[in-house]
């Protein structure tokens, strides 16, 4: 008989969690001591969990500068497989995983599924892009896991797509919020009404902030459940905190992470129920242990107990971000690594703006920049090559498809003080 | 030689009255112009009786100008008289990347405007098939 919770340990009171905890994190100081970024970093072993708030944090720019292997803790001989983020050189994070890694990864986000309804049964459409970026192995991993037919139709190719669902009755998708609408434009344009000739019954939003509005409205033009999920490259991906049937706050899986939330600026830690920056710590990874990460997300830990049963906290939404991190069509991106790009190229100087905006739901990338008198020489050529010179370079870089406008000299803003280059036009 | 100067401008309602209207201002009048629309952006070609200020006062109120040689040919003012010039420059070998005209005033003629990639050698050619070219003073007072 199918039960409710994939694993037992969902329900296991606060207490036994958290000797389990402290008897986890220890065990994670000791491989953690073995790389070279943490040998000198941590005790042999602490006895309380309140000792944690003591060690230090770890940031993403600890991360980039233990690049490739500062952080590794087994020989890379154990590892199997990596993830990097999408920098430019020497900007990249990477996070690597022994066997017993994958293996844990596919079970948290099999418990996720699970709790969402998902059985065997399904057939689950992964629409997420498969590669360095973890969405889409992430949910891959853990559908096969669960045991429901996995489809990995990767993302784009929406004619595609909407074939596949009809013609193997997808059950379950995982597709960011935007493209979900933008899809929904389409499905018009042939004819189907989701709702009636579809079998969809429930989606994984992730990747993108999105409001409770878009979650209603792609229930409704869909006819399904959206569940609302957390996570990231550096603990994983996926499967970090998901949303139980409720639909209030996404439970963090405590068995596999610390949950801390602090105050941005001090670092002080803040109770239940205050809005703070995320801190988490794993407690299962071998291959790199990453203890107290500031995620750079906002959010706040809802007080109480959830009516599912499961005693492991929950989060709010990601209210937004500490840094100027930009998240455009599910990937993340600093504002840093396409600046940097642009003033490499002389004719583009400092005399650019950055806009982002949605098109047809979808994000979109417009990149103005300045003719000045010093490099027009009444060429149209010339100006067409630059266009194409720009949006060749970002997208070699950081696989980014800007727009790209020229516009009248002394027409950009110009800012005292930090200058504003970047404008997000994106309605939350 | 003529020359004409070319303004880069955005794609926006305006922009050609403010710019000829800050020429008009100058007293610089306009012989010849023309448009390459590129969608969002265009460049503004124009040929006036006086290039020099024309750049100064556009460059001045912020455009973005640049000043470009072009050859400016007389030429009769009756069917096939455009015919004889370009028939005349491609069997030479000259190729030309823009081109307008205009009729004079007075009399039977009319004056072919050519940019062209290699200007020096195509001015010879031209003056060499008896053609007769503007110089920018003759420009200036017609």
């Amino acid at each position: 008989m199918e039960g409710t919770y994939w694993d037992r340990v969902e329900t296991i009171q606060r207490d036994g969690l958290k000797k389990l905890q402290l008897k986890r994190l220890n065990k994670t100081f000791e491989r953690a001591k073995k790389s070279r970024f943490y040998r000198d970093r941590l005790p042999e072993t602490i006895n309380s969990l309140d000792a944690l708030k003591d060690i230090p944090f770890t940031t993403k720019s600890d991360l980039r500068s233990s690049f490739p292997n500062g952080m590794l803790s087994v020989p890379q001989e154990e590892i199997i497989r990596l993830h990097s983020s999408s920098g430019t050189t020497g900007r990249a994070t990477v996070i690597y995983h022994t066997r017993s890694d994958i293996d844990s990864w596919a079970d948290l986000v099999a418990r996720s599924m699970y709790m969402t309804g998902v059985r065997k049964s399904d057939v689950f459409q992964n629409m997420m892009g498969y590669g360095l970026f973890t969405g889409g192995l992430g949910l891959h991993y853990g559908s096969e896991r669960l045991g429901a037919l996995t489809i990995p139709a990767s993302s784009g190719n929406s004619i595609r797509q909407i074939r596949l669902m009809k013609e193997f009755n997808s059950t379950v998708i995982h597709i960011t919020p935007s493209y979900a609408l933008h899809l929904y434009i389409l499905f018009q344009e042939e004819c189907i009404d989701p709702v009636s000739d579809l079998h969809l019954r429930i989606a994984f939003l992730g990747a993108e902030p999105y409001s409770e509005e878009t979650r209603k409205r792609i229930e409704s033009l869909y006819g399904l459940d959206a569940f609302n999920s957390y996570g990231l490259s550096e603990m994983n991906g996926p499967g970090v905190a998901f949303e139980c049937p409720v639909k209030e706050g996404m439970h963090v899986w405590e068995d596999s992470y610390i949950l801390e939330v602090v105050d941005p600026e001090t670092g002080d830690l803040l109770s239940d129920g205050e809005e703070g920056e995320i801190v988490l710590t794993t407690l299962k990874r071998e291959g790199m242990p990453v203890i107290r990460y500031r995620t750079g997300d906002i959010a706040s830990v809802f007080p109480g107990e959830c009516p599912c049963g499961r005693t492991h906290r929950r989060i709010s939404r990601i209210k937004g971000r500490t840094d100027d991190m930009l998240i455009i069509k599910g990937v993340n991106l600093y504002p840093m690594q396409i600046e940097k790009i642009l003033m490499d190229i002389p004719e583009v100087g400092n005399n650019y703006l950055i806009e982002i905006e949605k098109i047809d739901y979808l994000d979109s990338i417009n990149i103005k920049v300045e003719v000045r008198p010093e490099i027009f020489h009444g060429d149209i050529i010339e100006l067409e090559n630059l266009k194409k010179r720009i949006v060749e370079d970002l997208k070699n870089e950081i696989l980014i498809h800007p727009r790209i406008t020229l516009v009248e000299p002394n027409s950009l803003p110009r800012s005292e003080g930090k200058a504003v280059r970047v404008v997000d036009n994106r309605s939350k | 030689m003529a020359s004409q100067v070319t303004v880069f401008v955005e794609n926006k309602p305006g922009r050609i009255a403010r710019i000829t209207r800050i020429l008009g201002n100058n007293n610089i009048n306009i012989r010849a112009i023309t448009i390459s629309d590129m969608g969002e952006y265009g460049l503004i070609n124009i040929l006036t009786n006086d290039p020099d200020s024309a750049s100064d006062v556009l460059s001045k109120e912020g455009f973005s100008v640049s000043r470009k040689y072009v050859i400016g040919v007389i030429m009769k003012d009756r069917p096939g008289g455009l015919a004889d010039i370009a028939e005349y420059l491609n069997k030479s070998t000259i190729n030309i990347s823009n081109a307008y005209g205009f009729i004079l005033k007075e009399g039977d003629k009319a004056v072919l405007i050519l940019e062209v990639d290699d200007f020096d050698r195509a001015e010879e050619v031209i003056r060499k098939g008896g053609f007769h070219t503007l110089t920018e003073g003759e420009l200036h007072n017609i």
